[in-house]
């Protein structure tokens, strides 16, 4: 209740600066969007929400990860020919964690092994939006919104950076590791991978390769340290020779120059090398060496430690590919958890190690989950996307090739989440939907925000409507996840 | 809207009874003592066992209530040093009632007595910061008529409103205007959704003056001139927690909404007399020819004539007009969209003909193909025609580049070109037909509404987005507007849906502007939208041409005559230029090309570029205008700059495929407007055309500066293009000046000179001319059109 003000001296003190404002002819819509405004933003900040995090890390199962076959394993059923895809809920043991009575599917002990240092969610339920389609959701996860919007709504990291900007000047405040834009649905996968109304300023910057980090921050190809720093210093000094003054001091101009030399200087900075992935001891390269993701979370480690803001690591969304099994969904998983246990489980520690656990919020999901005969949620009759038998006739049907929204699971670590602490649950018979606890995307996004800050009804005004950070600023962030 | 469940509702529900069951404590402990106090100066017992009763349950209840309490505080957003000694005091009343209990069990009268008092002072002090909690802070000292009010009043701002109000000066009727704007627009976004037509809740409807007034079940919620007696801020300025305070779900008011109808109160909630008189500003629909002053030797043309009236009437001067080169970069830029070339450069300054530059206009504007793949990209924005997006991959969206190339190169007359818009073929369809995504999506957003918010937003300058899910509430557009208007491009009638939920109403068939004619309700689509679009283009529709003339001095000048150019309903800065450009160019045939020749060749047009400190100054109500403001480069213009000048930026294989081979021929080279897009092109600036897009930004950041220092498209065009030079300039001098001049139109000064041959070297190197290049095209001077 801090941010209860003494009424009858706020009403007469606002009202006053309004009235003078009135009086100045100023626009009144002006003080509206003080919504938007610094000094009031900050007052807020301060006050109303606490901040637990400053830098945040997604780790994007991209597809759609069942949960029965990963953090809530159900009743194991191996697999016969001719078996009834409705007998089979599991299929992988389920093995134990940190936590006591806590299971999870096999292939996914490290991550158990380091689970009291984090949240559990069992309960996170997806949108319905008719088809269940993997990139209406991921617009949906990542923006709050369901698409198609008539305004581009930002990502969470763009919101993320619009508010607090960069942590440390020198490194982009939203980065996106491992998302190539050359795959199916990649325009879908633009959409939202934007800052959409707030501007390309907040928007990604695109590591799509991790062990080509450095490309991205370092001189063009074919330029020696020597030429760029050369470059740059002949570059201003042939500004400062050219009548360019008589253009006066403009915006654009300013910013340019400013830009320019920031970019100069990550480029030139020490922190540029934390985008080098060969500077890593050899060992500990090797524990994230799982392909690209596990590449991915090292990067995100490097670049937490320097001081990145928000950075979303991704298993890369490809149709058919990584997690998005239609077929062979067993074996295939079994690929899918070997890429992520490991790194995910030393970005973990490592971060705990170096004291940057405390102030770093990790957030491990997905789109939606997956089933073996439940398309969309129970009680909703969606189109299937692909045809799937009801006996399983060949090895390749076992697995869970559906679409499932009523019920996945949510990892979070760190920055003021709640330590080996369990929240929701899901049916132990299929339906395995939500039971316990609903947790919605607009209350992860707030849960998100609160910790590092940013107040639960932050807007814009776009087109004379006002844009809110989770739709229509009504949402809460869920305290229970936090400390 | 789902709302997420934070924590079980139980703990939420018992917590809330916290503030209920306090009462009982401090009423029943508090009585307790005077009794007390009087039995013992009676000396009698006669009330003892009304004492003992009330000590009992007082003491039961403070244990409730201090466990209530402790439910509550870990269930809401309680924090602070209030809410601490609160709790601890409370906790210790609690305590200290239960002494007081054993005292008297055990019969300890004087301990008893003690204990009692302290305990009543505990209840004082834990009551007293519970009540500050919920009430505020000045509660209570609020009302007495001293306190800390001079304090208040002595800070000068404060001083300025009592001046005000104290003279009785009264508000101006646009104030009024804007504060019932403002007034509107809070009601609307906070207490509608339970106050209105649609849902009334306590009998109280806040959707009109009348209804405001009459107030709901329970009497008045406002007294006129007194926003401390009004139940209305009572009840918002509430904590949240209390069960009283509004509103109910949701957001909480912020500090200014409730400022500002405290003040509107205050200022005695004025109303615009007539209550459907419209508070929003509202455009005049039909054409206007204002009078033109009478032109001087100097001042002909009818733009400057105009202009010349606003500089008066602002006491600007006229600037001498801007030299030959400058002026042709800036036409260059503006009409093809690429830089004059050295050879041009020199035989424009070397004419003497006193109308070279009318000439020059007329010679660009002649370049059709040039003209064409120019503005093909402000169309492509407004249009959100792309060669690539969502909705292609599942034949969710169609493009329209081949019609919208064609009738660009044709300077196609503009009403044909609405006419097939709205009303399309085959190839121009995809505006009207949005984008469709798979699976159900919200009923504002389906194709029909898209058509109608499109059609509004970029030909019509309104903002229909509001009122597709709701009565607007920046404007007087009813849900049923939008929905009538939209359902003009349905196949089948539509639902009304209100906020995404079906209302069972079903929507007419209607035109936005009425007067502008009747639809056959129950025609084919077909035939409807070849009325609509009769309807539209008709030159009584003055609003179709206002919104075109102000986009094409937007882009010209770096700023609308309205701003935002979505928003036409806005003052201009000029009624008067406005009208008369949006009356000329239906006179002269709705010829975009002349319009552009008539900017172009003004002396408005050739003053001084003026440069803004701040990018909001230019949006800004305040703007003044006074000369073209100084803009940078779109991101095609960039590139196409840098191929012209140094070597293309994209390959021919870039160009998209959907255009004919015959427009593919005629390209001297793969312009940027016509490739797709691409990391380069997105950093600076090509929005991703998913929303209609009607404005760029002019400024700079990290991300763009990264992608122009390091980024692959740019550095290997610079690399391809150094080899060529070295081999074609074997003197660093030749090479300097060539560059100088094909890139920013002028020889490099003597001191550029020298810079830029320590950066090439004697010998030209590659590497050298590379970074030349580089450190040119990042130049303020090449990036900006000044």
């Amino acid at each position: 209740m801090i941010n209860r003000w003494n009424r009858r001296e706020f009403l007469q003190k606002t009202s006053a600066a309004t009235l003078a404002a009135l009086a100045a002819g100023a626009p009144i819509p002006g003080l509206l969007s003080g919504c938007s405004g610094a000094e009031k933003d900050k007052a807020k900040k301060q006050a109303n929400v606490r901040g637990t995090a400053d830098t945040v890390i997604l780790l994007w199962m991209a597809g759609g990860m069942a949960h029965t076959e990963t953090f809530d394993p159900k009743r194991y059923t191996p697999y016969e020919t001719g078996m009834e895809g409705n007998r089979v809920l599991s299929t992988f043991k389920s093995m134990p964690t940190a936590l006591d009575g806590i299971h999870f599917s096999d292939g996914l002990q490290s991550i158990g092994k380091v689970m009291d240092r984090g949240t559990l969610i069992r309960s996170y339920v997806a949108a319905d939006m008719g088809h269940i389609l993997h990139s209406r959701h991921q617009y949906h996860w990542h923006t709050s919104y369901e698409p198609p919007q008539t305004v581009a709504a930002p990502h969470l990291g763009s919101w993320i950076a619009k508010e607090l900007g960069p942590k440390n000047p020198v490194i982009p405040a939203f980065i996106d590791i491992g998302q190539r834009f050359t795959v199916g649905e990649a325009e879908e996968l633009k959409a939202f991978h934007t800052a959409g109304f707030l501007g390309n300023e907040f928007g990604p910057f695109f590591i799509p390769d991790p062990s080509q980090g450095l490309e991205s921050v370092r001189p063009p190809i074919g330029m020696d340290a020597r030429r760029f720093e050369r470059r740059n210093q002949l570059y201003n000094e042939l500004i400062s020779n050219s009548p360019v003054g008589e253009f006066g001091s403009d915006y654009q101009k300013e910013s340019l120059r400013r830009s320019m030399e920031q970019a100069y200087r990550l480029l030139n900075s020490p922190e540029a090398k934390a985008f080098d992935l060969s500077t890593e001891p050899k060992h500990i390269y090797e524990r994230y060496n799982t392909g690209r993701f596990g590449l991915g979370c090292l990067l995100a480690r490097r670049l937490t430690e320097q001081g990145a803001r928000f950075i979303s690591v991704t298993t890369e969304y490809e149709p058919f590919k990584g997690w998005d099994t239609h077929e062979n969904g067993h074996s295939r998983l079994e690929d899918m958890k070997c890429q992520i246990d490991g790194p995910i489980a030393q970005l973990i520690l490592d971060l705990e190690k170096t004291g940057h656990l405390d102030r770093t919020m990790i957030i491990l999901a997905s789109e939606f989950s997956r089933d073996m005969m439940v398309e969309g949620r129970p009680d909703a009759k969606v189109q299937e996307q692909v045809k799937q038998p009801d006996i399983l006739t060949d090895p390749k049907f076992y697995g869970m090739h559906r679409h499932f929204t009523d019920g996945c699971s949510v990892l979070m670590f760190g920055g003021g989440i709640k330590k080996g602490f369990v929240y929701g649950k899901t049916a132990d018979e299929r339906p395995c939907k939500t039971i316990e606890k609903p947790i919605h995307i607009e209350g992860i996004h707030q849960t998100i925000y609160h910790a590092l800050g940013i107040a639960s009804d932050t807007h814009y005004e776009v087109e004379k409507r006002p844009f809110y950070i989770t739709p229509d600023g009504v949402a809460k962030p869920v305290m229970d996840l936090l400390v | 809207m789902t709302i997420v469940a934070e924590s079980f509702w139980l703990w939420q529900f018992l917590g809330r009874l916290h503030p209920l069951i306090v009462h009982f404590p401090v009423g029943l402990l508090c009585v307790a003592l005077v009794l007390e106090v009087i039995s013992w100066f009676r000396k009698s017992t006669e009330l003892r066992a009304g004492i003992n009763a009330m000590l009992w349950i007082g003491t039961i209840s403070a244990i409730l209530a201090a466990g209530l309490g402790l439910v509550l505080v870990n269930q809401e957003d309680y924090a602070g040093k209030g809410v601490l000694v609160h709790q601890w005091s409370g906790l210790a009343t609690m305590v200290l009632a239960i002494l007081t209990v054993i005292a008297l069990r055990s019969g300890r009268v004087n301990l008893y007595r003690s204990l009692l008092i302290l305990t009543v002072v505990g209840v004082s002090v834990a009551g007293h910061y519970g009540a500050l909690l919920t009430h505020g802070e000045d509660y209570i000292s609020s009302v007495l008529p001293f306190g800390d009010q001079p304090n208040v009043a002595n800070s000068p701002a404060n001083n300025a409103m009592f001046a005000s109000l104290n003279t009785s000066k009264q508000l101006t009727a646009k104030q009024v205007q804007e504060l019932n704007l403002e007034i509107r627009s809070i009601l609307a976004h906070n207490c509608y959704s339970c106050h209105s037509a649609t849902k009334t809740k306590g009998e109280l409807r806040l959707d009109s003056k009348a209804l405001i007034m009459k107030g709901g079940k329970h009497g008045a919620i406002l007294k006129a001139g007194h926003p401390e007696d009004s139940e209305i801020i009572r009840r918002i300025t509430l904590p949240a927690d209390d069960k009283e305070a509004m509103p109910t779900k949701g957001k909480r008011l912020t500090e200014n909404e409730v400022a500002l109808l405290s003040l509107w109160i205050k200022a005695g909630a004025p109303w615009p007399s007539g209550a459907e008189k419209s508070i929003y500003r509202v455009a005049a629909l039909e054409p206007r020819l204002p009078i033109l002053p009478a032109a001087t030797v100097d001042i002909n043309n009818p733009i400057d004539r105009l202009v010349n009236v606003y500089f008066h009437k602002n006491k600007i001067e006229w600037k001498s007009v801007v030299d030959d080169r400058t002026y042709m970069r800036r036409v260059y830029l503006d009409i093809i969209g690429l830089l004059p070339t050295p050879a041009k450069i020199q035989a424009f300054e070397a004419d003497t003909r006193p109308d070279k530059r009318e000439a020059l206009v007329k010679e660009l504007l002649s370049r059709n193909g040039d003209y064409a793949q120019h503005w093909i990209t402000f169309w492509n924005d407004a249009l959100r025609n792309d060669y690539s997006g969502t909705g292609y991959i599942t034949g969710g969206r169609f493009d329209i580049t081949q019609w919208l190339y064609a009738s660009l190169k044709k300077n196609k007359p503009y009403n044909w070109f609405v006419r097939e818009l709205i009303s399309p073929t085959k190839e121009s369809s995809g505006f009207i037909k949005g984008i469709k995504w798979r699976g159900t999506i919200n009923s504002s957003q389906r194709t029909e509404m898209q058509a109608a918010q499109n059609v509004a937003q970029v030909l019509l300058g309104l903002n229909l987005k509001c009122a597709s899910c709701h009565d607007s509430f920046i404007s007087d557009w009813k849900l049923a507007d939008a929905y009538a208007f939209a359902n003009v491009f349905a196949d089948t009638t539509l639902e009304i849906n209100r906020c995404d939920k079906p209302t069972g109403k079903m929507a007419g068939r209607q035109v936005l502007f009425k007067e502008l004619g009747q639809i056959s309700v129950d025609a084919p689509t077909e035939k409807r939208l070849r009325e609509l679009a009769d309807f539209l283009v008709q030159p009584k529709d003055g609003r179709l041409y206002r919104t075109l003339v102000n986009r094409i001095w937007a882009q010209l000048m770096g700023r609308g005559i309205v701003e935002p150019v979505d928003a036409m309903d806005n003052e201009p800065w000029s009624q008067d230029l406005l009208d008369w450009l949006a009356y000329d160019f239906v006179q002269n045939g709705y010829d975009i090309k002349k319009l552009i020749y008539t900017i172009t060749t003004s002396k408005t047009y050739q003053l001084p570029s003026v440069g803004v400190k701040d990018a909001d100054l230019v949006m800004a109500p305040t703007y003044v205008f006074e000369g073209m403001v100084r803009r940078r480069l779109t991101a095609e213009q960039f590139a196409d700059a840098v191929s012209l000048a140094f070597n293309p930026i994209y390959q021919d294989t870039s160009i998209v495929k959907m255009l004919p081979k015959t427009i593919q021929k005629e390209i001297a080279f793969p312009r940027a407007s016509l490739v797709k897009n691409d990391p380069f092109l997105t950093a600076l600036g090509r929005p991703n055309r998913e929303t209609v897009s009607t404005s760029r930004t002019s400024q700079a950041n990290l991300l763009q500066a990264l992608e122009l220092t390091n980024g692959t498209t740019f550095n290997e065009a610079l690399k391809r293009g150094a080899e060529q030079w070295k081999a074609k300039y074997p003197s660093s001098d030749l090479l300097v000046k060539e560059l100088y001049r094909k890139s920013l139109g002028r020889d490099p000064k003597p001191k550029e000179m020298i810079v830029a041959q320590k950066i090439v070297g004697v010998q030209p190197s590659v590497e050298g001319i590379e970074d030349l290049v580089w450190a040119i095209s990042l130049h303020p001077e090449f990036q900006l059109i000044y």
